[in-house]
């Protein structure tokens, strides 16, 4: 049997690994990873591809691999949006996309976040797929998330025979992911806004590779929101984790947090986003997640978090990677021709065999 | 938790009104009113006695001052007040299985005793004695006593912490709009004190709330302040047979307020978008909505009673969708609890209230002007009006939308005018 051969970008980041690690458990799945760094930990069962994301050899690659998915999952986060970020969040997945289109990719999927909604006192409780994306534009990773999602709209009608997942995941919490609200509760105490008590949608990390895997295994074209089904107020969050507060009066939060950016907040730096994000909620509604995708998070956020209330003191979390920009268009080109020699070379000593017998 | 039914006390109190504790497990009557085996009616003191001093206070009669008692019911008393004492520990054990109560330092009390009666003034020691009897120590130093108080303010203080260490530890339960039945009974006093007595609340028509099932509340909006939509909540929350939380959807500035956003959601109410309503109705859930809006709440006294635009039809596109049938709300005495002369935009605009109104009292007496004149109320919850008979996607048609808004409207503006005619006075009704 012919095995589905799915590339995996942003290998060398934590979901990229995270998601490579589960699929290449599947023997139908012949496993490639790209990004320009390795992996922390190898991947056994995977073929790592050192390339950059905006390398113009890229559908060159995907054409002699005869690839059938794309995991895009090469994402840099960023609190300050900058030139740098841009090119590789934005042109990055314009460019990967492109390619895709160019070399009869058939299916992409692309992990977003809730937060693109924004948080906004006149939000629904629970946000719906079609709900128009306010998110904050001065947060760079919520900022190029929609300008990424903006052209995805575009992509979907210029390449309709392109199979496009967007997965818009709830805050991420977990013993080993570096996530915002992640950051936020390792802190020696978190700030809230007094008076202010959002309703806060999580995601526990392992139910996010389970939903990116569950996505790649069927097709849903579309988007979906992906969070845990129970809803739960921001101070019970904050309880549960076993981390204090300090609630700080909001005219002066927003004062400081404008003169100072987040540093105005001294030693609680880290906000789950931005100041509007823990008050005002942002839910997403799950109904779509649950009748058309057909998956359901293990974890619920209440269990989630009493795992990372006891396992926060023993585990550090993964520091992010830094990403040369280079365009190494001559490596690519070396190792596409060095691997299409040796598949056919593989190829060959297949067929040999065969007529031995 | 689950909505407390609980019977309230049968009982009638000295001074004639109906007993407010609630009931005793399996029994008709609150602990005050319980009749015992000696005393049919219970004494005065007992009955107006509120605090926990008052489970003793068959102790303080049993004392050789009250010359009714011989030895032998006095002995009978204590005996009951010992299984009375051990009773509400069985209880308390119940409520709390792994309760264990820290262990009484009988000997270091006796011993403090004895060391303070020499120095005792003579006025405390006559007192004592007269309280218990020539042999008070006996009575003081009673293990079975000092237990039972001990593991009543301990259970107490421990609740108490328990409550406040919870919310600190996240140990609590919303549901996922963000209601917390906990916080429902904690707030409960303040809006039920407001209906009783403050405004006097009369509420007529609750039979047209169904027990179970959806159903939308449309009611006229006035009073600067919100206190009506919290009266309706509170009316069906405590009149309503079957304690039906009404969920009001409220405006898109209170969200934006510290505390009030907090309290608001906590207590069941909802932000006003067309997709909470429908999702609320979807879950059958009791929906209030006031389409008159800011423009209701905002109006001047010379406009009180005279409907507003009902909004865009929202509510009526919840209903039809939702095949909620209607129920017509009119609150009349709101519109009277403030005097609202003028309506400033730039003060407005300055302060980022959706309206600023000057009143005779506000903003000149400042915080003084927020109180709302006790007016008397009267909430009239009419006949509901069905949407059953609408095709499933009537709700898409816009001229059937505003027919429907338009006949709310026309309904509630009726019903105001009916209980206008009915009433002599703003503040005697």
């Amino acid at each position: 049997m012919r095995k589905r051969k799915i590339l995996v970008t942003g290998i060398g980041g934590y979901w990229g690994s995270r998601v490579a690690q589960a699929l290449v458990q599947n023997p139908v799945y012949q496993v490639l990873g790209l990004d320009t760094v390795a992996p922390q930990q190898p991947v056994p069962g995977m073929d790592f591809i050192q390339a950059d994301i905006r390398n113009p050899l890229l559908v060159e690659l995907l054409k002699s691999e005869k690839i059938d998915t794309v995991y895009h999952l090469a994402f840099r986060n960023t609190e300050r949006p900058s030139e740098a970020a841009f090119d590789y969040n934005v042109m990055g997945t314009m460019k990967v996309f492109g390619a895709c289109a160019a070399a009869g990719v058939r299916k992409i999927i692309f992990k977003s976040s809730t937060a693109v909604y924004g948080a906004a006192p006149q939000n629904s409780a629970f946000l719906r797929e079609d709900h128009p994306l306010n998110g904050s534009r001065s947060h760079g990773s919520i900022r190029y998330l929609m300008e990424v999602e903006a052209f995805c709209n575009g992509f979907r009608r210029q390449s309709p025979e392109v199979n496009l997942t967007i997965l818009r995941f709830a805050s991420v919490v977990g013993p080993t992911a570096d996530a915002p609200l992640v950051r936020y509760l390792r802190q020696p105490v978190s700030a809230v806004l007094m008076g202010f008590d959002p309703m806060m949608q999580i995601i526990h990390e392992d139910d996010v590779v389970d939903a990116l895997v569950h996505a790649g295994e069927g097709d849903y074209p579309g988007i979906f929101n992906v969070a845990a089904e129970d809803v739960i107020p921001l101070t019970k969050l904050l309880g549960l984790a076993g981390q204090r507060r300090v609630p700080v009066f909001h005219p002066f939060a927003y004062w400081g947090y404008g003169l100072f950016g987040s540093r105005g907040l001294r030693f609680t730096r880290h906000l789950p986003i931005e100041l509007d994000y823990i008050r005002y909620r942002w839910v997403g509604d799950l109904q779509k997640m649950r009748e058309v995708l057909g998956f359901a998070a293990s974890h619920t956020a209440e269990e989630t978090l009493r795992q990372f209330a006891e396992q926060r003191s023993a585990k550090k979390p993964v520091l992010e990677i830094s990403v040369p920009a280079s365009y190494d268009a001559d490596h690519l080109r070396e190792t596409i021709e060095r691997r299409h020699v040796s598949e056919t070379q593989a190829g060959g000593g297949e067929s040999l065999e065969a007529t031995d017998e | 938790m689950s909505k407390n039914s609980r019977p309230r006390c049968a009982a009638t109190t000295k001074s004639g009104r109906p007993c407010k504790n609630y009931a005793l497990e399996g029994e008709r009557y609150c602990w005050v009113h319980l009749p015992g085996d000696e005393q049919p009616s219970p004494s005065p003191e007992v009955e107006t006695a509120p605090d926990s001093s008052a489970a003793f206070a068959p102790e303080a009669e049993s004392g050789p001052a009250d010359a009714d008692f011989t030895p032998d019911e006095i002995r009978q008393l204590r005996a009951e007040l010992l299984r009375e004492l051990s009773e509400l520990v069985e209880r308390l054990r119940e409520l709390q299985p792994d309760y264990e109560p820290p262990s009484f330092p009988m000997r270091r009390l006796r011993g403090l005793f004895g060391r303070l009666r020499p120095g005792m003034p003579a006025a405390l020691e006559s007192q004592l004695v007269e309280l218990f009897g020539e042999n008070y120590q006996e009575e003081i130093f009673n293990p079975e006593t000092w237990k039972g108080l001990w593991y009543m303010v301990h259970y107490t203080v421990q609740y108490q912490a328990d409550f406040l260490k919870r919310r600190v530890t996240g140990e609590y339960e919303t549901d996922e709009w963000g209601l917390d039945w906990e916080f429902v009974e904690v707030i409960l006093p303040f809006f039920e004190f407001l209906y009783y007595k403050y405004f006097r609340v009369t509420a007529t028509g609750l039979e047209n709330i169904p027990d179970y099932g959806r159903a939308l509340l449309v009611s006229n909006h006035s009073g600067q302040l919100p206190w009506d939509g919290a009266m309706i909540t509170t009316a069906t929350y405590t009149e309503h047979p079957a304690q039906r939380l009404t969920r009001s959807l409220y405006a898109t500035w209170f969200p934006t307020l510290p505390f009030i956003s907090t309290i608001l959601e906590r207590g069941g109410q909802v932000m006003a978008t067309v997709d909470n309503g429908t999702r609320l109705l979807e879950q059958d859930e009791l929906v209030a909505v006031f389409p008159e809006g800011y423009k209701g709440v905002g109006k001047l006294f010379k406009d009180r009673y005279k409907l507003a635009r009902f909004g865009r039809g929202g509510f009526a596109k919840m209903a039809m969708d939702t095949q909620s049938p209607i129920v017509p709300v009119a609150v009349v005495g709101a519109e009277e609890t403030y005097i609202s002369v003028y309506k400033s935009q730039t003060l407005a605009r300055l302060t980022g209230f959706p309206y600023f109104p000057i009143s005779l009292r506000f903003p000149w007496f400042g915080l003084l002007g927020l109180l709302p004149l006790p007016t008397k109320w009267y909430i009239d919850f009419g006949t509901p009006i069905s949407t059953d008979a609408y095709e499933p996607d009537a709700g898409k048609n816009l001229v059937l939308v505003s027919q429907l808004a338009d006949q709310v409207r026309n309904v509630v503006q009726e019903m105001i005018y009916q209980r206008l005619a009915q009433r002599s006075s703003v503040f005697r009704g």
